[in-house]
């Protein structure tokens, strides 16, 4: 088969999984928090709910599309797409298994690319999601609107920078960039009987990261993005449809991402505990279980922790995330070159 | 003035992240706590002796109706519910009711027609499901209010043991 096609196939695939794994996260949140309060969760569409997502979608389409009077009708359009497709670009470089072998093909390692500076690349192209927040918040010509892409945009770049600070240690202990190199580097076992996951070895960086993906996310006890009870939706008030479900998708895919992207750093990616040589198949199902994981502490989380204050919450980036990712990341580079 | 002393944090409690751990497990431990939402179609209401539920018509054991068509529930009704015409016939008990219509869309349900009722012929069953498309169908005829002595016997026990306690007024 020719190596274009292959291509294709793998995109198609890693794509699709991606939306149905963000589908399918819309009805976890809604089965989990039900469960967390004593109540069934959607249980009517198809056995235990399982098409909701689908008669969501369904619905949003079908909805009626607003434009505010004075909105900046070309950003106002642009900006749910500028939401959605950093999250749907950066699961390219995620490596969810090694090399491929199905029907007598040689599919090559499960990620859609193997760049050489795959963190590089998910870092630069997620930074990118912060304007789909902000565009859109300004575009709607709604203070709500406005005071919530702001918000979103000042929490989104002060977590980014303890973000890539962590991200930074991890690529200083593998000393590569590639994601197959960090997932590589994770192989074999950690004081004679953990796997050598940077989780274990980076524990302080693990839990700095974690959390920050729940700021870069705009995700409860974080979501200053759409405060209800002061900012009615935050950035997303005037949209409505199909371009609210787009900001809806795109929230949710950068949740998969985060989830995949910790995996990746910090429980070594696909690998199975223990047995290196393990086949794709269990590899893929390792990942799954790791992500799935991250994916429900996220719906995990939400329903525990009330919201933090604002100014809280800037304090807690700049003053302790930072300068801890900042030690931390001094410690890691004085024990690499000694 | 009440001076309120605030709990010097411990350590751990101003780490935050210990906390946050012990929130994490109360709300995963209620995760697999029976849970309190009803599923009503699948599960009826509960209903007991004192259920008020939509008037009803009863049917004697021998088989003829109850109803005597006096017009004293018609009287009653507040809300206007129920139309009767009587008519004779040649049983000892002559008179019973040719029409006999309770609009359900304007019945209260409050029990008026079933205690003025001499008889003990229109009871507030233990129906209480009141749903369909059009309003006409919701206008109940002779036919659609008739009910066996058996359904509606456990009303009328009730309603027999409550009054009782009123034994010069009662209705029965």
């Amino acid at each position: 088969m020719s190596p274009f096609l292959i291509a294709l196939i793998k995109v198609c695939v890693i794509f699709g999984a991606l939306l149905g794994s963000a589908a399918l996260m819309t009805l976890a949140e809604r089965k989990f928090s039900a469960f967390m309060q004593y109540r069934h969760g959607p249980n009517r569409v198809g056995p235990w709910g399982l098409f909701q997502p689908v008669a969501d979608g369904l619905k949003l389409f079908f909805k009626e599309e607003l434009l505010p009077d004075g909105a900046n009708r070309w950003v106002f359009r642009l900006a749910p797409a500028m939401a959605a497709v950093p999250a749907m670009l950066t699961v390219a470089v995620v490596p969810f298994a090694g090399q491929v072998e199905l029907f007598g093909v040689d599919w090559g390692p499960l990620s859609v690319a193997q760049v050489d500076i795959g963190v590089l690349l998910l870092v630069a192209i997620g930074g990118l999601s912060v304007y789909g927040v902000i565009l859109g918040g300004w575009a709607s010509n709604s203070k709500y609107s406005l005071l919530g892409g702001l918000r979103a945009s000042a929490q989104m770049i002060s977590y980014e920078l303890t973000l890539i600070m962590v991200i930074l240690a991890i690529v200083a202990m593998s000393g590569t960039l590639n994601m197959y190199g960090i997932v590589a580097e994770q192989q074999g076992t950690f004081l004679a009987f953990l796997p050598d996951w940077n989780v274990f070895q980076q524990p302080l960086a693990f839990v700095l990261f974690v959390i920050a993906t729940f700021a870069e996310t705009n995700r409860h006890p974080f979501d200053f993005a759409e405060c209800e009870p002061e900012l009615v939706g935050g950035f997303h008030t005037e949209y409505s449809s199909m371009k609210f479900g787009l900001y809806f998708l795109g929230e949710y895919s950068a949740m998969v991402v985060m989830a995949c992207l910790t995996t990746t750093l910090f429980l070594g990616g696909g690998e199975v505990p223990y047995w290196a040589a393990a086949p794709w198949y269990l590899q893929v199902a390792c990942f799954a279980a790791k992500a799935g994981f991250f994916l429900f502490l996220f719906i995990w989380v939400r329903w525990t922790l009330p919201r933090f204050r604002f100014d809280q919450l800037m304090a807690l980036g700049w003053k302790c995330f930072l300068p801890l990712a900042l030690a931390n990341l001094l410690v890691t580079g004085l024990v690499v070159s000694l | 003035m009440v001076i309120v002393k605030r709990k010097e944090l411990s350590l751990a409690e101003r780490l935050y992240l210990p906390e946050i751990l012990r929130g994490l497990s109360i709300t995963f431990s209620k995760m697999f706590k029976p849970r309190f939402t009803r599923q009503y179609p699948e599960e009826p209401l509960p209903k007991s002796d004192v259920t008020r539920g939509q008037p009803r018509l009863r049917i004697k054991p021998d088989g003829n109706i109850a109803c005597v068509s006096c017009g004293l529930c018609e009287a009653a009704c507040p809300a206007h519910a129920i139309t009767i015409d009587g008519h004779e016939t040649e049983r000892e008990i002559e008179r019973e009711p040719r029409r006999f219509e309770i609009d359900a869309l304007r019945c209260i349900l409050c029990g008026f027609c079933e205690e003025a009722c001499p008889k003990d012929a229109i009871l507030m069953g233990d129906e209480l499901e009141l749903a369909d498309y059009d309003r006409q169908s919701l206008i109940f005829d002779l036919e659609g209010l008739k009910r066996t002595d058996a359904q509606l016997r456990p009303r009328l026990d009730y309603l027999k043991r409550i009054n009782q306690r009123w034994p010069n007024s009662s209705s029965t």
